[in-house]
């Protein structure tokens, strides 16, 4: 096997680099999970008429986010994480303590959540102030609806 | 401690609940989840009053670059920018979302099932081979959120705080729900059809994500079960294997992971029909904002829309005297017939050229030569008719649901 020129070494410096480049990623990029393991036989698969669809396994990413620090924090993020993430509370526009209470009432009569009857003021006083905290333009201010319908009939979701 | 002492505890309580909270208000913005792993900067969805800074991410299966809304279950948007590339949205840059966090993360396509029960002649379970050899239909339609664009509601509402991008068109490949309703055979006196899914609530009790369509609808020929999506299966999040596809009606209706369909002798009052996802029944599910105690009814089908996708929100442009401008408009429950612009807020309107015609369920691409007025700030504007006659209004609505936005919607650029 002939010696490899400078430029062959060059070029293998190169693509070295190149790929170390992608396989690192520009600053700050997330790696995705590696695929599941398919150590058993390739996902199963049906084809008709040209048409094919292949069983999928997917993982989801965990949420590890907690409500900010305050009062009642601890309150909030025991009840209030394992439906769904913080962020939902935490991007709604500013809402009264009724609005609040509304939608916490809701949770727990509407959508089951075991929420003790104990804690909905704790939780409620959390979001209010957090709401206020967060953005307090005046514009932003939600109407007062929720508040005084009756929880299931709020129309919500979407 | 007396009485001062606990007030001035309270108060410094407070000063640090405010403080931690904008500070923490700050960390969610920049880092709502793990912090490291799934987001990559910020977008700012502009919507009235703030708290609209969202991150973005590419952590989840079979999506490339979204919006994030949610993480749990998940809330993912669509940058505007990727309805300005094709009137097909991309299946990785499609929006996705989710009511109940027990979402199955694998389907076997050979142990998957679809059953047909209730008011019927033949209970049946189907499974995918036999589904995908009936005959078979493909359309383009809009998929969009009943609360897309819900974070622009003046005044605001509580929900998911949507921009523009929950929404999306596709290529629904499939076979006609009446079809799937024959192999069963529907009974006489049949009033509607009910639609569930794999996934579930949390916790025990809470209502099962189902919804129904009128029987006469659910035969119609265009409601269709679509396994296919822009040429290839659907992503796990946007319902694989099957989902329902409701032309011309809000994606509540267009169930994801599909597996039964129950035919029912009476109408629907469960939950998801008989209390969300209601629209006050006055023209247009407009109320005077604060309004209560109205009437309501099941939200139903689309109205007109469009939107500038060629130039973003608080975008800087040289000023010239005319620039090309482009968009993309839907019908609604019908074809797109005609989009007109202003760079002037309103005041005078020119016609734009509409491209290819995919359909009338589809998106519309839309471009124009226009004149711009300035240099300084361009309000732009896209006015839609559908084939029906019916026109964007330039004044939003409001309802307590965030529901149904349609109005003229305003991109305001700046040019120099």
């Amino acid at each position: 096997m002939k010696a490899p020129t400078p430029g062959m070494l060059a070029a293998g410096l190169l693509g070295v680099t190149v790929f170390t480049l992608m396989m690192v990623g520009p600053p700050g990029s997330y790696t995705p999970p590696p695929e599941p393991q398919t150590t058993g036989p390739a996902p199963s698969s049906i084809s008709v008429n040209g048409f094919t669809l292949t069983s999928d396994t997917v993982d989801l990413p965990i949420d590890e986010q907690q409500y900010p620090d305050g009062p009642h924090a601890d309150v909030i993020n025991a009840n209030c994480t394992s439906c769904h993430s913080a962020s939902m509370a935490m991007t709604q526009p500013v809402l009264s303590a009724d609005q609040w209470k509304a939608t916490v009432t809701k949770m727990k009569d509407v959508y089951k959540a075991p929420v003790a009857d104990k804690d909905i003021p704790a939780i409620v006083d959390y979001l209010t102030a957090m709401s206020v905290a967060q953005d307090g333009a005046p514009t932003g201010k939600a109407q007062d609806t929720a508040a005084n319908a009756a929880p299931d009939a709020s129309g919500g979701t979407g | 401690m007396d009485r001062l002492d606990a007030e001035l505890a309270a108060e410094t309580s407070r000063r640090r609940f405010l403080q931690n909270a904008a500070l923490g208000g700050a960390a969610i913005a920049a880092a709502p989840a793990l912090a490291q792993g799934i987001t990559q900067g910020l977008t700012d969805l502009h919507l009235p009053g703030g708290n609209a800074q969202r991150p973005m991410t590419s952590a989840f299966p079979g999506k490339g670059s979204m919006i994030l809304q949610r993480v749990h279950p998940p809330l993912l948007e669509t940058p505007m920018d990727v309805f300005d590339r094709d009137v097909f949205t991309p299946n990785d840059q499609f929006f996705v979302r989710w009511h109940w966090a027990d979402i199955p993360t694998s389907i076997d396509v050979d142990a998957f099932r679809l059953t047909i029960r209730g008011h019927v002649n033949k209970p049946i379970a189907i499974s995918l081979e036999q589904l995908m050899r009936l005959p078979r239909v493909e359309m383009a339609a809009v998929n969009q959120c009943s609360g897309n664009s819900r974070g622009l509601f003046q005044p605001r509402v509580p929900g998911a705080q949507w921009g523009n991008g929950a929404m999306g068109n596709a290529k629904w490949l499939g076979v006609r729900l009446r079809d799937v309703l024959d192999l069963a055979g529907v009974k006489a006196g049949a009033v509607q059809v009910r639609f569930g899914a794999l996934d579930q609530p949390v916790v025990a009790g809470a209502p099962d994500f189902e919804k129904a369509l009128d029987v006469d609808h659910a035969r119609d020929g265009e409601v269709m079960i679509a396994f296919g999506m822009n040429g290839t299966q659907l992503p796990l999040l946007n319902g694989f294997p099957i989902r329902l596809i409701v032309p011309g009606w809000y994606s509540t209706y267009w169930v994801k992971m599909l597996n039964d369909i129950e035919v029912l002798p009476g109408p629907d009052d469960e939950y998801w029909m008989a209390k969300a996802y209601k629209i006050p029944a006055t023209p247009g599910a407009n109320v005077k904002p604060g309004a209560k105690d109205f009437p309501t009814v099941p939200i139903n089908r689309m109205i007109p829309r469009s939107w500038v996708t060629s130039l973003g929100e608080g975008q800087r442009i040289a000023h010239e005297a005319s620039i090309p401008l482009g968009g993309i408009a839907m019908g609604g429950d019908c074809g797109v017939a005609r989009v007109d612009v202003s760079t002037d807020g309103g005041r005078h309107w020119f016609a734009t050229k509409l491209g290819p015609d995919h359909g009338k369920y589809s998106f519309r691409r839309w471009d124009a030569q226009v004149p711009l007025p300035g240099p300084g700030q361009t309000a732009l504007m896209s006015r839609c008719w559908n084939a029906a006659g019916v026109a964007q209004p330039m004044a939003p609505i409001w309802n307590p649901g965030g529901f149904m936005r349609g109005n003229i919607e305003t991109t305001t650029i700046v040019t120099a």
